[in-house]
């Protein structure tokens, strides 16, 4: 029995030592072959890209912009909505010291509070979604992402196709940051300014062995407030402090883990006078199977809560989410990918008299299915896509979104896109479920429909020369269903005399021109142009006349320019300006401003000042309070 | 017997149709799917006999020639496996990992890793002056003053070279390995 076994591990060793040197020998034969190989012969090799997705930006069939780590570097952005202001397809406005209205192609709504009604933006970090159930907006002051943590943000104007998850109707904001791999050794960064009151932030990265690799990191922000339109303290100083992990374990090739967390914690002085706190854990297991295939499964709980304390108004939200998703090739042409999404968000909102959500704590659940098959019609030229994703949510129940994109290759430097695609906004807990006596009496609507677009777009790409990429995308994008404010006079279930409807449809169309050129080896310049339209219209006598303006004040023509600029003896000078026309509704005249930042980077060291809003002392964007002129400086070790 | 021999025959172009050198390149592939990254170790190998660097470049005439790789190594073992056992003028060649620039002492060939993209600009300001050929698939490096870029084109790799960059630095690259590149100069391309 010992000697079978004996016999048979040694028998099993040989095999073992055969199949090694069988691969080896492989291995350096096809070495040999290569290296005994002219450069001529050598560029006749075809290789498999190691890459998943070979997929570049100029193919792509939609209107796809990515700020890169460097571009939000050299702006001199200090916090994640200043960089989003880099993305030349998105509107951004500065509400006060800490809040924004952000959005792509219009619907920057009216402040609701200390907010902007934005809701038709899927926006992410790493893959966890973070605008709020609550009125399916995103509270942008408390996304404090360290910003040398991102690798690049990625924004799509128009509906999002069927890869994305919920509320992509208007664009999606995809933030990723750097794995921890490519963050390893200290990181520390101290800033102080006029209107950046004081700004700190530590990251360190480390390894276990050559698999697992980490980083920590804390940072604190102190902002001062903004100033009333002719000057004086609009008293919305505010303090966040926030810290958090990631790690990245790659046991195999075929597998990779990544486990990341934030917590946060903040204040907010001002009429509004918020408490904020957050904390949110997310794991994502990727397995791949080759080149063409691979699952991932990623599941998240995020919390958040948030105390406007003048009101005593408070809103807690917990959500979980589950997400898998299979991609594989089906035959030469069909690239498929199908997958599905649970997720729970449970609320409680401590009501007051005059702003209330009924009933305060709820669940809302929203399970979602999608499939989508990238066909090679002429493989290397062109590309069809089609896709289609089955949502259902707690108030509005199945809605369906398929898309249709193209994108033909007429030569490696030019692509033609078009797609057409079908995108929902399932209703928030604001839309169907407000008791607002203190907002002129205005309810929500408990049978409050999906908001629905039918997008069309045409977009084209070009690189004329090397170093150089021109990207235009149109579209008309048709709404109905739009939310409206009906007088209803007493007759609704909270017998309040106005209430949400769905009483709204509209048009909106324009273009998007952007451009990237590297003019000289020491100077780059980014930027682009936008123009916006739209024009909403009532579809029942009870709609009042100011719910078209409620729902977007946006500007018609905009402009944004970067100049990324190397001099000698490592010194850096950048400049963004920016022309935004003026909003129609709410009235903000047209501005133009500009950022600079003079920056010395040397070796571990990087000394920065930057001025802001430099045309102007104070500049109002969005609303009532107007953002001074301001000057910081910055100093940042990396070792 | 015969029929492997007759097939290698085919293979290497010397029967059947196909230009040499396409053949060639598919006798390589037929040994299984070439990687990327392998592809590109062998280019590296051979950049080594195509470059001439100043004689101090070198602290006595036995002295390897040394390949860095700055940032994340893309190359698993295929650079590793690419030079074992060889010699160029009978130096042997070595390869070296390094994390940041300042690690970087004496180099004749240094491999700059997609990591570093971010601050690419930096460390080819920093490099100035430094008889090093610098080597890089980050998008933009020879634009940026980098020597040689590989760009990789319908699963083919081709080779992006700014000459004067390299002249800047007193490296000299073969008319060889020139005829077979782009020719690209700082400021225009």
């Amino acid at each position: 029995m010992g000697l079978l076994i004996r016999a048979l591990g040694i028998a099993g060793l040989a095999i073992i030592a055969t199949d090694a040197f069988a691969q080896h020998g492989a291995q350096t034969t096809q070495d040999d072959a290569l290296k005994s190989m002219s450069m001529e012969e050598l560029m006749n090799v075809e290789v498999t890209l190691v890459s998943k997705r070979p997929e570049r930006l100029a193919d792509a069939a939609s209107a796809i912009q990515v700020i890169t780590q460097e571009d939000i570097r050299r702006s001199g952005a200090s916090t994640l909505p200043e960089a989003l202001r880099l993305a030349s397809n998105l509107m951004v406005a500065q509400f006060n010291a800490h809040d924004w209205a952000i959005t792509a192609r219009g619907f920057n709504g009216v402040p609701l509070s200390n907010n902007s009604l934005a809701d038709k933006l899927l926006v992410m970090i790493d893959g966890r979604s973070i605008y709020t159930p609550l009125f399916a907006g995103v509270f942008w002051d408390v996304q404090g992402v360290v910003l040398d943590d991102i690798d690049r943000i990625e924004v799509v104007s128009g509906p999002g196709g069927a890869l994305w998850g919920a509320n992509a109707v208007n664009g999606v904001i995809n933030i990723v940051t750097k794995s921890a791999r490519k963050t390893q050794g200290l990181y520390a960064t101290a800033a102080a300014g006029t209107l950046l009151e004081d700004m700190a932030a530590v990251r360190y990265g480390s390894h276990v062995g050559d698999s697992l690799f980490y980083r920590v990191y804390a940072q604190r922000y102190d902002g001062y407030s903004s100033n009333l339109p002719h000057g004086g303290d609009a008293k919305d100083d505010w303090r966040m402090t926030q810290s958090g992990f990631r790690m990245d374990y790659q046991p195999s090739d075929a597998n990779a883990l990544t486990f990341q967390g934030d917590a946060y914690l903040g204040s907010e002085g001002g009429p509004a006078g918020v408490l904020v706190n957050g904390q949110n854990v997310l794991g994502r297991w990727t397995h791949t199977y080759s080149v063409e295939s691979d699952v991932t499964v990623q599941l998240y709980i995020d919390h958040t809560y948030r105390n406007f304390t003048i009101q005593s108004l408070r809103d807690a939200v917990t959500t979980y989410d589950l997400d898998a998703q299979h991609r594989f090739a089906l035959g030469e042409r069909h690239r498929l990918l199908w997958g599905g999404n649970i997720r729970f968000a449970r609320d409680a909102v401590n009501n007051v008299p005059t702003f209330l959500i009924v009933p305060p704590r709820r669940t809302l659940q929203l399970f979602s299915g999608f499939v989508q098959d990238e066909i090679g019609v002429v493989p290397d030229r062109v590309n069809v896509t089609l896709g289609t994703k089955l949502e259902h949510n707690t108030y509005s129940g199945l809605e369906i979104q398929p898309s249709a994109r193209l994108a033909w290759t007429l030569t490696q430097r030019q692509t033609v896109w078009m797609a057409i695609s079908r995108a929902v906004r399932a209703p928030s807990r604001f839309d169907a479920d407000l008791v607002a006596p203190g907002l002129g009496g205005l309810a929500g609507n408990p049978d409050f429909a999906a908001e629905k677009v039918v997008a069309y777009e045409l977009g084209y790409r070009v690189q004329p020369v090397d170093n150089v990429s021109v990207s235009l995308a149109t579209f008309t994008n048709r709404y109905t269903d739009l939310r409206s404010i009906d007088v209803v006079g007493g007759s609704s279930p909270s017998s309040l005399p106005f209430q949400f409807a769905n009483d709204q449809r509209g048009t909106s169309s324009g273009v998007e021109l952007s451009t990237n050129a590297q003019l000289t080896p020491r100077w780059r310049i980014r930027g682009g142009y936008t123009y916006f339209e739209k024009r909403l219209r009532p579809t029942s006598a009870n709609v009042l006349p100011v719910s078209a303006d409620v729902e977007g004040n946006d500007p018609r023509n905009q402009l944004l320019l970067q100049s990324i600029m190397n001099l000698p003896g490592h010194t850096q000078f950048d400049v963004v300006t920016r022309y935004v026309d003026s909003l129609p509704n709410y009235p903000v005249p047209q501005y133009v401003t500009s950022d600079a930042r003079l920056g010395w980077e040397h070796r571990a060291f990087e000394f920065s000042v930057v001025g802001r809003n430099l045309w102007r002392r104070r500049q109002q964007e969005f609303g009532i309070t107007a953002i001074p002129r301001s000057v910081y400086g910055k100093i940042t070790v990396r070792r | 017997m015969w029929a492997r021999l007759i097939l290698s025959l085919a293979l290497l172009g010397l029967v059947g149709g196909g230009t040499p050198s396409e053949s060639r390149a598919q006798s390589a592939a037929q040994q299984g799917p070439v990687r990327e990254y392998q592809l590109k170790a062998v280019f590296v190998f051979h950049f080594t006999q195509f470059a001439d660097w100043l004689p101090g470049a070198f602290a006595d005439p036995q002295a390897p020639l040394v390949i860095g790789i700055l940032g994340d190594n893309p190359f698993g073992s295929y650079l590793d496996d690419a030079v074992r056992g060889e010699q160029v003028n009978n130096r042997p060649i070595v390869v070296q990992h390094y994390r940041k620039l300042s690690d970087v002492k004496a180099c004749h060939i240094l491999f700059i890793a997609q990591s570093e993209s971010d601050h690419m600009r930096q460390i080819l300001d920093d490099l100035r002056g430094r008889n090093i050929l610098t080597v890089s698939d980050a998008d933009g490096f020879a634009a940026q003053g980098g020597m040689i870029q590989f760009l990789t084109e319908k699963n083919k790799i081709r080779l992006r070279i700014n000459a004067d960059a390299a002249k800047a630095a007193d490296v000299t690259i073969s008319s060889k390995l020139l005829r077979s590149a782009e020719i690209v100069t700082s400021g225009r391309e």
